[in-house]
């Protein structure tokens, strides 16, 4: 397995992993494996005080669930927190609910949970998307469930830092309130991940760089503790990417 | 939602929520109302409470008091204390000092509980946690079923309307009961 070619989604959980600060206290809701395995990693490596709350995680010991995790957002105690959408916009603006018209949808979906409160009440919020394509990134959601930053509410808290994706790292820019091209992984050019977003990514006249290469520490402690562990939370998505053991 | 279903469970009339100001929920939701907070001044967006006709939850185990331990990853406790009227699935039935929270329970009193339904392997397919796990296969099946009308009714004739009884559905679904 340590030979094994690097899949894309472990390109994604190291660079997000890179992007967590030791010491912050940091948690994931559902269907985040990626992240999951992010914080893992991080608390393996460059941070070992980091706080890893992780939902669905048989060791965390709380008593009201969700509840319980919205509560620690609400009183500003979640440093990070990670989020995900159907379609994202130039602004940040994040869809969960439907593609189309809200009334007569192409598309209903499950909607956006506790994303709203969370990307305002997280410090900073990261974006995880399974794919990168031009349905994804588009010049507009066609519903907001959450923006990215609102200097208009006094009491929000946090703003959108980075939207990782499978072909590339992209940051949120608060001084143009616009999402940009941070970094691209090996194999992915500039062009190709402009090629597949459906805005701009401002990097005219800017030079945008390769991520440093995954390293072997990196890739060993991922495929060793960290997937052990992450095996416990989310059985199915191991399965997927390092197969069945 | 969780804070209109603390709202339910407390009777209060309504509630300050944070979040969903400048969202395209105000744009769908009228009943949602943007409010002064006469503390700070500060706007907030205010909703009514949730509180459910019925509810039905899962619970790891119960007594005939109506007192349940569910999954403290979930917020069934709150539910429970919401709804006018709550229905109890549980794994297995014991004598009331024996219902104790453990490592992933939450204690619900049989206060906020008016019925207790004996089924073991009731949350089928889905998992129940440390009793057993989802059923992956019968996941992928139901999840191909669900795509299209016809096969969807499939399913619900040969699962869920052709089994007389909990046991057979057990039986059909391959388990032969709680393992």
């Amino acid at each position: 397995m340590t030979n094994a070619a690097i899949h894309p989604f472990e390109t994604m959980i190291v660079v997000i992993s890179r992007l967590v600060k030791n010491g912050e206290m940091a948690a994931t809701g559902t269907l985040s494996p990626i992240p999951a395995a992010a914080l893992l990693l991080a608390k393996q490596t460059h941070a070992p005080d980091l706080v890893a709350m992780i939902y669905g995680d048989p060791g965390l010991r709380i008593t009201d669930g969700l509840h319980e995790f919205f509560g620690l957002a609400h009183r500003g105690l979640l440093d990070l927190f990670f989020l995900s959408g159907i379609q994202i916009d130039r602004r940040g603006n994040i869809n969960l609910s439907v593609i189309g018209d809200y009334e007569k949808p192409k598309v209903r979906l499950p909607g956006g949970a506790g994303t709203n409160m969370l990307s305002m009440m997280a410090k900073r919020i990261i974006l995880f998307t399974i794919v990168h394509n031009a349905r994804l990134f588009v010049p507009q959601v066609d519903f907001v469930n959450a923006r990215s930053a609102d200097d208009s509410i006094p009491w929000r808290r946090g703003t959108l830092s980075h939207v990782v994706t499978p072909m590339a790292r992209m940051k949120y820019d608060d001084r143009n309130n616009a999402i940009v091209l941070d970094a691209t992984y090996p194999g992915h050019s500039v062009t190709d991940v402009c090629a597949v977003t459906g805005f701009d990514l401002g990097v005219e006249g800017r030079d945008i760089p390769q991520i440093d290469p995954i390293t072997g520490e990196e890739l060993s402690i991922l495929r060793g503790d960290v997937v052990a562990k992450l095996r416990e939370i989310y059985p199915l998505f191991c399965d997927m990417v390092w197969g069945a053991v | 939602m969780l804070l209109g279903l603390q709202a339910g469970a407390c009777g209060i009339p309504f509630t300050p929520v944070i979040g969903l100001l400048n969202s395209d929920y105000l744009k769908i939701r009228p009943d949602f109302k943007v409010m002064k907070d006469p503390y700070t001044g500060n706007d907030y967006v205010v909703v009514p409470p949730i509180v459910p006709d019925v509810a039905v939850i899962h619970a790891f185990m119960g007594d005939r008091t109506g007192a349940v331990i569910t999954d403290n990853f979930r917020n069934d406790r709150l539910l429970a204390m919401a709804a006018k009227k709550t229905i109890a699935v549980v794994e297995k039935l014991l004598e009331p000092d024996e219902v104790t929270a453990g490592k992933f329970g939450v204690y619900v009193s049989s206060f906020h509980v008016d019925a207790v339904v004996v089924a073991p392997r009731g949350a089928h397919p889905t998992g129940c946690r440390g009793v057993y796990p989802l059923d992956r296969a019968h996941m992928a099946e139901y999840m191909s079923a669900a795509k299209e009308e016809g096969s969807f009714q499939s399913y619900l004739e040969k699962y869920i309307l052709g089994p007389e009884n909990h046991e057979q559905y057990l039986e059909l679904v391959g388990s032969g009961g709680a393992r």
